[in-house]
């Protein structure tokens, strides 16, 4: 063989295998964080290892729609997470233990479903870390997240919340305290406040005015923008804007079992419609700690998520104030 | 027709004879194509992404039916990578004639198949998938890897480059619209052929390879089937082969009157019909149809397409053709005939891609820098956002484009109806019809 | 292209000039066609606040086709019915995005006559490039005037015809 032939030969052999070799080492080396729908495999992968103190270094990129990702119980912004390019995001934990990552943008009905853990390990940081929650109050008082609810009240209109915070604190002392709103549903105080001896006789429509009143009182304007922010951003999409469990996908989750349409997982048939959130009937008799309770554990297979490894405490409160404005006038 | 000889320039001809030049296109090329492969497996699943249908279906289309075809001809051709392998092996060297030849089966193509039916079959076989081979990376990965594989199978088994003669779907289009192309390979002087001993532009020689294309470049006469890979330049012993400058569309004053050709005419304007509807129109229902593929909607869908394809479009051309009672008169006309619609069907193509190309471009600039989507940045622009190119300009091009087109088939058509001694009358108004649909589904 | 040759110099010649003068007649009529201006006001309504309430699924928006007048204020309410979807005015320029839950709207004037595609603008699975609506504005005069041409070139080319006709032997 003639030495230009070989030179050639060579030349050619070297560009092409690198054109393939090269590419796949590259691909191969780098580890990343896949972020799909759950329908088609969720987070790969989905259980991630990190120490306590020392960055955890993610890179994270989308193979369908965007999606965003965040970690639960941790305080560090959420990222988004787009098709195509790769989002780099660092986290460092204080704290061992589990900690539960998921997606933040509505990226399908099944979007909660897309979760995935990550184990650290090691020592805490600081004296102060974060202790591990106590029992959730709804367990605490044995309340019974299933047991049918009915208010059997009709009101021509939304109460309106007529008293201030000072007047509640100074004529209502009893019912103010954070305590009591938190253990008592709103139907269950209206009662008690009419048929209190000590308190002047009122009718109906003053007695749920103080009731929303005292509602108003146990949380402020930034709790209910924080309420608001979050149910829009993780509640709204099933139970709808205003509550009414009229969300995009409500239809997809209330269809019957066996017609699942493309998008549901087939191992959940037992969806049902999201509840409606505006129906007095039900959410008069909830008291705060039955919707927390709701929202921690959440629907057991009906398609309403669980919250408890997502959700801070200060979080479940908000949503659980902003709740209440559908049925409390509150300015 | 005058035409200006381009390689009366003797750089310009050293430079396309030199082996060492074509070899280094062709391996960049081939390197391209086999990263191309590798990034639709292992890149990101998301289409617009990705750099193989990025590279393959917005910056390689963008560049064969805006540049290459229209001014080139088959200059595409001459540069693809798909039958190197292939030939690298056939030929057993990668630069010229030397030792001994390999012996491979070395069959002839079958004779029935000497046309450019199976190509056709082969397009219509794609577009049937179009929507998920644009937009999925996997897909477009395999079906190049599928063509490499075949163009390799068939150089062991056949003569000459018997893929992209009668199998390749880009080819067979290719073929037809290069007619228009302003570029031309011809000899310079039929007598010095008639007596040249041995023929090596077709039979081969210590200089070179005969004809890959199985064309005598003796007797060309049209661009079709030449794919201006220069052999014949290096083994023309007379130095009588030449490339030339001309006008735009001289092959088509001389149609050539073939069935197969017309059909690929019908096949070209029909996907370019249905593309424009279903890719760029706001019907959901139908990009769903062709999308989920195996769905009762999608069977009607390829119904549909193949009956507007090969029954609709052509049956009613013929009815702009004469019918009569001598059949192969009346097949000659036809296909004459439809060889007029051949800058409309390119007008359409090129207004058809201006669409997406100009829509999408920027997704090409992104890629570039990321063409692995493992988050490197190159040349700073793989956090470009996407953005439509040139917005204000593309319905007033894609406006010219049709109408220019359309004035060019019903000339041409007046033409060769004239010369048929038939009335162009129908032939113009199926264009003028067919025209204005594509200007409704685009503009 | 070719005539049959006249018998004639005489002939010849006028019907030189009457080709030359069709030519003509055909490229003024061309360049009206493409670049005379629309008469306006013509019954034009008058401009009005319109809402539109869009849902956009993969991959179709619903309604897919919109028509406002020339001068509307238009507000364009996006709900996205499974993952977060875009809405981009090409010619416009103008977008929104829309999480699924959280409506998002977008309010712009229509002062562009013609026929623009909005497309999805937030990557949404396979068939994202694909994603396209249209909204007309007014007339749409690209299309009209496109039309117009061709209708003029079928003219002009049944003109030649005639010509040739006239000229010598052409059915």
């Amino acid at each position: 063989m003639r030495g230009p032939e070989v030179l050639a030969r060579s030349v050619v052999g070297l560009v092409l295998a690198a054109a393939v070799a090269v590419p796949l080492f590259l691909v191969w080396r780098t580890p990343m964080v896949h972020a799909r729908m759950a329908e088609s495999g969720g987070w790969l992968p989905d259980a991630l290892t990190a120490r306590v103190g020392v960055p955890l270094h993610l890179r994270l990129t989308s193979d369908d729609v965007l999606h965003g990702f965040a970690v639960g119980k941790l305080d560090a912004p959420s990222v988004d997470v787009i098709p195509g390019k790769v989002t780099d995001v660092t986290l460092l934990f204080q704290v061992p233990g589990t900690y539960t990552f998921y997606c933040t943008r509505w990226c399908g009905v099944n979007h909660w479903r897309m979760r995935g853990t990550i184990e650290v390990a090691g020592e805490p940081s600081t004296a102060t870390a974060a202790a591990l929650p106590g029992q959730p109050l709804y367990a605490a008082l044995g309340i019974d997240l299933d047991a049918p609810r009915d208010a059997a009240v009709v009101l021509a209109q939304k109460p309106l919340a007529s008293l201030s915070k000072d007047q509640i604190r100074r004529e209502f002392a009893q019912y103010a305290t954070t305590d009591y709103y938190r253990t008592h549903a709103p139907t269950e105080v209206w009662q008690t406040l009419r048929g209190d001896p000590a308190l002047p006789p009122m009718d109906e429509t003053k007695a749920w005015e103080v009731t929303a009143s005292i509602w108003r009182s146990n949380t402020t304007a930034q709790e209910l923008a924080d309420g608001e922010r979050l149910f829009a951003q993780n509640c709204a999409a099933c139970h709808g804007s205003r509550g009414a469990g009229d969300g995009v996908f409500a239809a997809e989750l209330a269809a019957a079992p066996g017609s699942a349409s493309e998008g549901t997982l087939a191992a959940a048939p037992m969806t049902q419609a999201p509840a409606n959130l505006a129906d007095p009937a039900r959410m008069l008799a909830a008291s705060p700690a039955l919707l927390q309770g709701k929202i921690l554990r959440g629907g057991m297979g009906t398609g309403m998520p669980s919250w408890g490894p997502i959700l801070t405490e200060d979080q479940t409160w908000s949503i659980v104030a902003y709740l209440y404005t559908f049925q409390f006038e509150y300015h | 027709m005058s035409t200006l000889e381009l390689t009366a320039s003797a750089r310009l001809k050293a430079l396309l004879k030199n082996r060492y030049a074509q070899l280094a296109v062709l391996v960049l090329m081939l390197a391209g194509y086999a990263f191309a492969i590798v990034a639709g497996v292992v890149g990101s699943p998301v289409g617009s992404s990705n750099f193989s249908i990025v590279f393959v279906w917005i910056a390689w289309w963008a560049a064969l039916i805006l540049v290459a075809v229209p001014l080139l001809g088959r200059g595409w051709c001459s540069v693809c990578p798909i039958p190197i392998p292939g030939e690298w092996l056939q030929r057993g060297n990668v630069l010229g004639p030397h030792g001994r030849q390999p012996r491979w089966r070395g069959l002839r193509w079958p004779r029935q198949l000497r046309n450019i039916w199976l190509q056709s079959a082969a397009f219509l076989l794609l577009a049937l998938f179009s929507i998920v081979l644009l937009t999925t990376p996997l897909v477009t990965a395999v079906v190049l890897g599928s063509m490499l594989v075949a163009a390799t199978a068939l150089g062991m088994v056949f003569q000459r480059r018997s893929f992209c003669r009668y199998l390749c779907p880009v080819g067979g289009f290719i073929g037809l619209y290069s007619q228009v192309a302003p570029v031309e390979l011809r000899v310079k002087d039929k007598l010095i052929c008639i007596s040249c001993e041995g023929k090596p532009c077709y039979n081969g020689s210590a200089r070179g390879y005969g004809c890959p294309w199985d064309v005598f470049p003796g007797g060309l006469s049209r661009n079709t089937y030449c794919g201006l890979c220069m052999e014949c330049l290096r083994t023309c012993p007379h130095d009588n082969i030449a490339v030339n400058l001309r006008a735009f569309a001289s092959d088509l004053n001389q149609p050539a009157g073939r069935l197969d050709e017309a059909f690929k005419s019908f096949v070209m304007l029909g996907s370019a019909l249905i593309y424009s509807a279903v890719l760029l129109g706001p019907w959901g229902a139908l990009k769903d149809a062709a999308y989920r593929i195996g769905s009762s909607a999608w069977f009607v869908y390829v119904v549909s397409f193949l009956v507007i394809i090969c029954l609709v479009l052509p049956g009613l051309f013929a009815l702009c053709a004469s019918p009569g009672r001598d059949a192969r008169a009346f097949r000659l006309r036809f296909s004459r005939l439809s060889s007029a619609l051949i800058p409309l069907g390119l007008a359409a193509w090129i207004a058809f891609s201006l669409s997406f190309i100009l829509t999408n471009g920027t997704y090409v600039l992104a890629s570039l820098s990321d063409p692995l989507n493992l988050g490197w940045n190159l040349f700073g622009t793989s956090g470009l956002a996407w953005q439509p190119l040139l917005s204000a300009v593309l319905a007033p091009t894609q406006s010219l484009a049709l109408t220019g087109g359309f004035v060019w088939s019903g000339t041409l058509a007046h033409k060769v109806a004239s010369e048929s001694r038939i009335s162009s009358v129908p032939a113009v108004l199926y264009a003028g019809a067919v025209t204005l649909l594509l200007m409704r589904l685009l503009l | 292209m070719r005539i049959a040759p006249t018998p004639g110099g005489v002939q010849a010649g006028s019907s030189t000039r009457k080709r030359r003068f069709a030519w003509l007649l055909v490229v003024v009529a061309a360049l009206l066609v493409a670049f005379a201006p629309f008469p306006t006001g013509m019954g034009a309504p008058p401009p009005i606040h319109r809402l539109i309430s869009v849902q956009a699924g993969q991959y179709a928006y619903a309604p897919s086709e919109l028509q406002v007048n020339l001068g509307d204020t238009v507000t364009i309410e996006l709900a996205s019915t499974d993952s977060v979807h875009g809405l981009y005015i090409d010619g416009y320029g103008y977008s929104v995005q829309a999480d699924p839950g959280q409506v998002a709207s977008l309010t712009f004037v229509a002062d562009r006559p013609g026929s623009f595609r909005f497309r999805c603008n937030v990557t949404c699975g396979a068939l994202h490039p694909f994603m396209i609506g249209k909204l007309s504005v007014g007339r749409d005069t690209t299309l009209l005037r496109s039309a117009g041409l061709t209708v003029l070139g079928v003219l002009g080319l049944l003109l030649i015809r005639r010509q040739d006709a006239v000229a010598g032997g052409v059915p």
